[in-house]
């Protein structure tokens, strides 16, 4: 027996086997008494960017993410303790955040609704390095489609436009790729992780178009050109104090303002666009005969009146201002604290160079992720132990048996490894794709073990045994992988996280798990023949 | 009886083909049917045909009442309730019905939202638009066809010649269209995943296929039907394995995505048995006949 197992350890394929294995759990790094709220996003010019604890960048693997553990000397074990510990906090205490990496002092600030808000958004924990896509974690999922023929490069800015725009917003865990589908159509599919607002249907299919026009003059637009720099810290930009808030038919309505530096260029334009205008003086004071108007997508948003000092000027500052309403105060405060946000967007972004529609928009809340990712471990170990029964009565020898569920073992290993290393998204797609190139493994599995078991009525030697099982197994390889080919590109990719896992899964098992299996078969049973 | 069952399975081979023959040809039969009178051969779900999913997981809900109170405040909204049971308790309610637009989706959303007073982690909602569902529709039928033909192609190329892979790709070909009368009848919506499991359902055929063809056709050894027993063993254990986690994924699981999957996996497996072992082994036999009758002729 010794000797057998000797030789098994020994051969090649079972040690290349067992490198993938081991490389593959390097990957995963399973960390399964992993306890804290791992922060996916630190809100820009929150107490918590100001205390410089930083944004994580959406390169790092989930292990690397830095977890808080404790809040004032109280634990924090997962994300709900978090959000639960952070509602006991009065405004302007001083907190003292620890993470995994270090202690950080924060100020305790309100936000826009008027409850605590240290401008981190938590979850919990990773306990490996693999990354759950949507289904399992929850969040949205959002696949856009120009409503018009662009160009390459078109669709290229539009890509880096929406990251960008998702970014300002103070979302990193993001992913915005290109998807196409058969017909040749081009999409955009963005996933956002963790419970996102509304809004961000607004923010992405709006096309943002901002312009600033002094009579019929466009002055100056949205973007990098002609905006210099949006202010977005509260010494320039806020409910405008001198406005404020004031009760109106249907509630309230609040006041935003918001400095914005022009580029010379647009200062130019507006001088120039000025030079020529009448002064009027009123009891506001001096106004020029022409108002600045400013329209988001082609709609007025706002109307500001130039004063006199600026006629002919070309004077790069300017104070763009808007309201919003609600039927409380505290409502009021919020829209218009959300609408500043988005035009402050706009125009540090500018305008995308097409519209886009919605096609289609997936919310979901992640209880459903947590409770599916327990459920499909528990059909895991349950299906793994049913086949290993069957498996049993059919063999009813350890040596066939025990190497088979082994060798299973190591086939999904070696897949979630790979889908660790390569940073794909686990959602219900690869998982189904897990099951088929495991399901697969079985029956290959046994096909080499049926031929190798093929007694002494057959003088084949070992060699043959195994070249003939193998031959069936690589005929079945290659039309299962020609029939998964299609599915990379069908759908706009929908199913392409399937295609990609059975892929994977079959590639892996084919060329490493099931050759080693062979071997290690042919191993035990030989000198028993 | 078992000897009597032998017997049958070894003289009468091609009886028993036509019964496969003839179950093929009621499936074709239901599809046809099936399409003449609703327009479409399967029973597209939202994700195929376009619309909206709400899943709820606020179980102590009556879906009968639901569905009540919501056709009549949306009466000319499509809309259909139905309950995802695990392991025999109810998990999730989910509501299909054709809204797209945001404006229509939120109206019934927060219709749902205040009867049953739900908070935000109750529910999710998935919504498809139509053109997207349609497409995506087509191009997996695309998708299948090119499979068949890669597979027959792969076949070819193992077997050089042309009858083991008009037999693989029949057998295939009848395990899909058997199974998806056969899903028609349950009255289930496919949806996108359910696409995807006919797929695997290839996959599955092929190797139980290819293990069979193997031994019939490179195998020299022992009378012809030795063989076949030999991979009837084989492809037995093979299927029954899959099976067995495919029963156990069935009652256990509560996505309904996986459901669906399993369901027709396991439909199809069952189908593949039937046309595998009397199909296939019929198709195979008559041939090797033929070339036995053909070298006899020669050789007298």
């Amino acid at each position: 027996m010794k000797t057998k197992i000797k030789k098994i350890f020994t051969h090649w394929r079972v040690i290349i086997l067992l490198l993938f294995v081991i490389f593959s759990l390097v990957a995963i790094q399973p960390h399964f008494s992993n306890q804290g709220a791992a922060i996916r996003n630190v809100v820009q010019n929150s107490s918590a960017s100001l205390a410089r604890i930083e944004n994580p960048s959406p390169k790092l693997t989930p292990l690397a993410k830095e977890r808080i553990i404790a809040l004032d000397g109280k634990k924090v074990l997962s994300a709900a303790d978090y959000y639960d510990l952070i509602t006991k906090v009065q405004e302007n205490d001083t907190i003292n955040v620890q993470t995994n990496k270090r202690s950080y002092s924060l100020l305790a600030t309100a936000n826009d609704l008027g409850r605590v808000d240290l401008g981190l958004k938590v979850y919990d924990a990773p306990t490996s390095n693999l990354r759950k896509g949507l289904d399992l974690e929850g969040g949205t999922r959002v696949l856009l489609k120009p409503t018009e023929e662009i160009s390459q490069e078109d669709f290229d800015s539009i890509l880096d436009n929406l990251r960008e725009r998702l970014n300002v917003y103070g979302l990193s865990d993001i992913v915005v790729r290109p998807a196409s589908d058969l017909a040749g159509d081009n999409f955009i599919l963005i996933e956002i992780a963790g419970i996102t607002e509304e809004e961000i249907k607004e923010l992405l299919a709006k096309q943002g178009k901002f312009e600033a026009k002094i009579g019929n003059e466009t002055v100056f637009l949205g973007g990098k050109k002609d905006i210099t720099y949006v202010c977005r810290s509260a010494d320039c930009s806020g409910i405008d104090p001198r406005k404020g808030c004031a009760k109106s038919s249907r509630g309230y309505s609040c006041g935003f303002f918001f400095s914005i530096s022009l580029s010379p260029e647009a200062a130019e334009r507006q001088a120039q666009a000025t030079k020529d205008l009448d002064t009027q003086n009123e009891d506001g004071g001096c106004f020029l005969s022409e108002s600045m108007y400013l329209y988001l997508d082609d709609k007025e948003v706002d109307s500001l009146r130039i004063g006199c000092e600026l006629k002919g000027s070309a004077s790069t500052s300017i104070q763009i201002s808007g309201g919003g309403s609600g039927t409380t105060q505290q409502e009021a405060v919020a829209v218009a604290l959300q609408n500043m946000k988005k035009l402050q967007t706009v125009l540090i972004t500018g305008s995308l160079p097409v519209k886009l529609d919605v096609v289609k928009l997936d919310t979901i809340s992640p209880s459903f992720g947590k409770e599916f990712m327990s459920n499909v471990a528990l059909i895991a170990v349950l299906a793994l132990g049913a086949v290993a029964l069957v498996v049993s009565i059919r063999y009813r020898r350890a040596g066939v048996v025990i190497p088979m569920v082994l060798t299973l073992v190591t086939e999904m290993t070696m897949l979630l490894g790979f889908a660790a290393l390569v940073g794909w998204n686990l959602d219900l797609a690869a998982i189904a794709g897990i099951i088929v190139a495991v399901g697969t493994g079985v029956d290959h599995l046994i096909i080499i073990a049926d031929e190798a078991m093929k007694g002494a009525a057959v003088v084949y030697d070992w060699k043959t045994k195994i070249k003939n099982a193998m031959f069936i197994v690589m005929g079945a390889y290659f039309t299962v992988l020609s029939g998964m080919l299609p599915l990379l590109w069908a759908g706009a990719g929908l199913l392409k996280g399937f295609a990609l896992t059975t892929i994977a899964g079959f590639s892996f098992g084919v060329l490493i798990a099931r050759p080693a299996y062979a071997v290690v078969i042919e191993i035990l049973m030989r000198e028993s023949n | 009886m078992l000897k009597l069952l032998k017997d049958i399975y070894e003289r009468r081979y091609k009886t028993l083909m036509i019964f496969s023959f003839a179950i093929l040809i009621l499936a074709l039969v239901q599809i046809g049917v099936q399409y003449y009178t609703t327009g479409d051969f399967i029973n597209r779900g939202v994700t195929l045909k376009g619309g909206s999913t709400i899943t709820i997981t606020e179980t102590a809900i009556d879906s009968n009442d639901l569905k009540s109170f919501l056709k009549e405040k949306f009466p000319k909204a499509d809309i259909s309730v139905r309950t995802v049971t695990s392991a025999g308790k109810v998990v999730n309610i989910a509501v299909d019905s054709d809204a797209q637009e945001t404006e229509e989706i939120n109206n019934l959303l927060s219709a749902i939202i205040q009867k049953e007073s739900l908070t935000k982690e109750d529910y999710s909602v998935e919504v498809m638009g139509s053109s997207l569902g349609q497409s995506f529709f087509k191009q997996t039928i695309t998708a299948i066809i090119a499979a068949f033909l890669l597979m027959a192609i792969v076949v070819l190329i193992y077997f050089r010649k042309v009858v083991p892979a008009f037999a693989v790709v029949l057998c295939a070909f009848s395990d899909i269209t058997v199974s998806l009368a056969i899903f028609n009848l349950t009255g289930i919506k496919l949806s996108t995943a359910g696409v995807a499991a006919f797929l695997m359902l290839v996959g599955y055929s092929v190797d139980t296929d290819m293990v069979l063809s193997t031994r019939m056709l490179r195998r020299k050894e022992g009378p012809v039907m030795e063989r076949v027993y030999s991979s009837i063993k084989t492809g037995l254990t093979m299927t029954t394995t899959t099976l067995v986690a495919v029963i156990v994924a069935l009652i256990f699981v509560q996505s309904e995505v996986i459901k669906q999957i399993m369901l027709i996996l396991l439909i199809g497996l069952l189908v593949d048995v039937v046309m595998t072992y009397i199909q296939n082994v019929g198709v195979i036999r008559l041939y090797l006949d033929r070339v036995e009758k053909k070298g006899k002729i020669q050789a007298a």
